[in-house]
């Protein structure tokens, strides 16, 4: 019997991988999808906080799955596997990916994001590189992400707010607290501008996708109306009604096989359930397997052709791993000293804070100096109940428990709300950030793991406790007490990009600007591992636009 | 920080063997014999009166040994359950289940005061909370008690079966 080829095969169900099927099966190419995890439907998604937010279901056991995280230790580099620490890098391993599990808080990167070696120069001890495309580049996908996702926002000017081809967002934002008078008002009052965060949540219902319904647990969970953008929602499904999509979930990839120099034949696929091993083999290739992991299946893909990975002739794969640099903070809005809105309208439940700060993306100032800043998200603290009602249970030391817990957790839990902003800056990529493979442990499919060194550069600390004042002052003005903030080196897991760098030099990147393999013709890595710099902003959108463009090239090579 | 060595540092009786993975039949029989230590703590750090329903009347010891006994549960953390509880059983003779509120008080800050104990009756409590404010499906929080008391309620739509069961 002849094997099935596909024309397409894609490891990975997440944001980039459902906007390369989406765009490729559409066209009438037949398209198969991997994906290790299984496939949970809409209907099929609760708020059930133990679930989903107290145990690893929908990643993998790390007793199973793991990585090693190297981190300096006395100045040597000390490995431990995440099983150990409990300190997972996985991002939600089902259908649709991490998609399905985002806040949806997006930006677009800006055109200097696309430039920032040449904008602000070298720093020292940092990999910077400009990419080898520009905004205009990307723009029209970042429109056409915006309209198949359906994000939804309000444009307003703002200097450091990215061009538009579209004037508006066409969906509304979705509803929001009225603490936002409360924010603005105390933005304004300190001479700094509060915008409408765009959010991939549709506010009016989108072909079979129903508006948000505020339920009061959107990230971390799943959703229940398709409104939010997740890949599952907004591309496989339209994706698997044209008939052209094979979604092969509980899926493991285990290697990729290039039997000749320049060519993927077979992707070597472990059935999770059942154990078996079997071939499947396509015309072309794309990895979108996250970051990390998209790196690690190809220094495991190694093979006489490719002794030191596939695609890896620079010996660049895996270095210049970046996250996200930043911080939080974090103030409470007490019942008695409320100013401006009615403690009723804080505690109604369910609607978004909706609000950024884009003021300190670029610094350019007379005393502070001229450097690249970062993007500022205000939220509710998340409203996990048993998350919250586990916080801050010390007193001197000691554990509360008893009549005094009672009191403390009812006082927190109706006479305040707690408010906090996130930091987004520039991970500056560095020769200590990087992805290999670990040479001793290995996982259940007895493949290497990912061992990861995730060193920051202390210019990201720098940005993140300049912007952090700025914020601290903000919650201040709204009132806030008990205000808590932190700027921290360590890397935030659901933010990962590089590793497979693109540029026009073979010697010093792994992809050419279409985000195709240089040393391999038929293979393309479509998720965020592509990016030199990541830009001040969560990456989700940046990947679902780059993944439109990068299959359009696909479409031309077919 | 190891886990591993986080979670045998400072134990007085070391660690036995209910540290390496056993049937879930075993693992019934070991949480057994700590079953009314661990419970008496759960009682001891919720007890009636507060403006927190009660643990007895929460059934959380059914949820705590359900959940921990579950493949999703960690089974490192779950072996340390059980000898905490052994830990603290050594340390008070054996005595703790039927100590006065006062007593166990006083051996519980007793217990706390090396980081061993700290990190157990820590872990006690996240366990005890999270059948009190999880979702009832998982047999305690009974009747939204738990929930009512905090004003704050779980999202729609609400799980039907436990672990995301298909």
């Amino acid at each position: 019997m002849n094997e099935t080829v596909f024309d397409v095969v894609i490891v990975g169900s997440g944001a980039s991988g459902g906007a390369v099927a989406y765009t490729l099966c559409n066209a009438g190419y037949k398209v198969a999808v991997l994906e290790k995890g299984r496939l949970i439907n809409r209907e099929e998604f609760s708020k059930d906080e133990i679930a989903y937010a107290r145990r690893d279901i929908v990643t993998p056991s790390l007793f199973d799955e793991y990585h090693t995280i190297e981190e300096k230790v006395d100045g040597q580099w000390i490995a431990t596997p995440t099983y150990e620490s409990g300190w997972s890098f996985w991002n939600g391993n089902i259908v649709g990916g991490s998609s399905n599990f985002m806040s949806g808080m997006l930006h677009r990167m800006h055109p200097d994001d696309f430039r920032l070696k040449s904008k602000y120069g070298a720093i020292d001890g940092a990999n910077v590189a400009d990419w080898p495309i520009s905004y205009e580049d990307l723009e029209p996908y970042y429109a056409k992400a915006e309209e198949i996702i359906g994000i939804s926002g309000h444009f307003e000017a703002h200097p450091f707010e990215p061009p538009r081809s579209r004037k508006n967002f066409t969906q509304p934002p979705t509803k929001e607290n009225m603490v936002v008078k409360l924010l603005d008002k105390s933005c304004q009052s300190l001479g700094v501008k509060s915008l409408v965060t765009p959010r991939a949540v549709l506010s009016r219902d989108k072909g079979d996708r129903n508006a948000c319904y505020y339920s009061n647990f959107c990230g971390s969970y799943g959703c229940s109306s398709g409104a939010k953008g997740s890949a599952r929602e907004a591309l496989l499904k339209p994706a698997l009604a044209t008939g052209n999509l094979t979604l092969m979930s509980n899926s493991y990839v285990k290697k990729l096989h290039a039997g000749k120099k320049d060519e993927v034949e077979y992707a070597i696929v472990i059935d999770a359930i059942t154990g078996k091993e079997k071939k499947v083999r396509g015309r072309f290739f794309v990895v979108a397997a996250q970051a990390h992991e998209s790196a690690r299946l190809l220094l495991n893909s190694a093979n006489r052709h490719h002794p030191d990975g596939l695609a890896n002739s620079s010996g660049t794969l895996g270095k210049n791993l970046i996250f996200s640099a930043g911080g939080s903070g974090q103030g409470e809005l007490h019942k008695d000293a409320l100013k401006e809105i009615k403690f009723e309208e804080l505690m109604q439940t369910g609607l978004f804070v909706n609000r950024s700060i884009l003021d300190w993306y670029f610094i350019d100032h007379w005393w502070d100096g001229k450097f690249k800043g970062g993007l500022v998200e205000f939220m509710f603290e998340h409203q996990n109940i048993i998350s919250r009602a586990r916080k801050n249970n010390e007193e001197e030391g000691k554990l509360v428990w008893g009549k005094a817990l009672g009191e403390k957790l009812v006082k927190r839990f109706t006479l305040q709300k707690s408010i906090r902003f996130e930091i987004f800056n520039d991970w500056l990529p560095n020769d200590n950030c990087f992805v290999s493979l670990d040479p001793t442990y290995k996982d259940k499919y007895g493949m290497p793991v990912g061992k990861l060194r995730v060193e920051g550069h202390p210019h990201d600390l720098k940005v993140g406790n300049y912007i952090s004042k700025k914020c601290v002052k903000i919650l201040e003005e709204m009132g806030a007490k008990n205000i808590d903030a932190s700027v921290s080196a360590a890397p935030p897991q659901n933010l990962v990009a590089g590793g497979c760098r693109f540029g026009t030099d073979p010697s010093i990147s792994v992809l050419n600007a279409e985000c195709r393999a240089h040393d391999v013709k038929n293979l393309y890595v479509a998720d965020a591992s592509f990016m030199p710099t990541g830009g001040s902003v969560p990456y989700t959108w940046t990947i679902y636009a780059n993944a439109f463009r990068v299959a359009d090239h696909i479409l031309k090579a077919l | 920080m190891k886990r591993r060595s986080f979670l045998i540092l400072g134990s007085l009786i070391g660690l036995s063997s209910t540290i390496k993975a056993k049937s879930p039949d075993s693992f019934g029989k070991s949480f057994k014999e700590v079953e009314a230590t661990i419970r008496a703590v759960q009682e001891h750090m919720f007890p009636s009166g507060t403006e927190l329903p009660s643990a007895r009347e929460m059934n959380v010891t059914k949820f705590l040994f359900e959940t921990i006994s579950d493949r999703t549960y960690d089974k490192d953390i779950r072996a340390f359950v059980i000898e905490g509880a052994k830990e603290l059983q050594v340390r008070e003779k054996g005595r703790f289940a039927s100590m006065s509120p006062r007593e166990k008080e006083k051996a519980l800050r007793r217990y706390e005061e090396s980081s061993y104990g700290q990190n157990w009756l820590s872990r006690i409590l996240t366990l005890t909370m999270e059948g009190m404010f999880g979702d009832p499906v998982y047999g305690s929080n009974v009747k939204e008690y738990g929930w009512k008391a905090l004003h704050a309620f779980g999202g729609q739509p609400r799980p039907k079966n436990r672990y995301i069961e298909l």
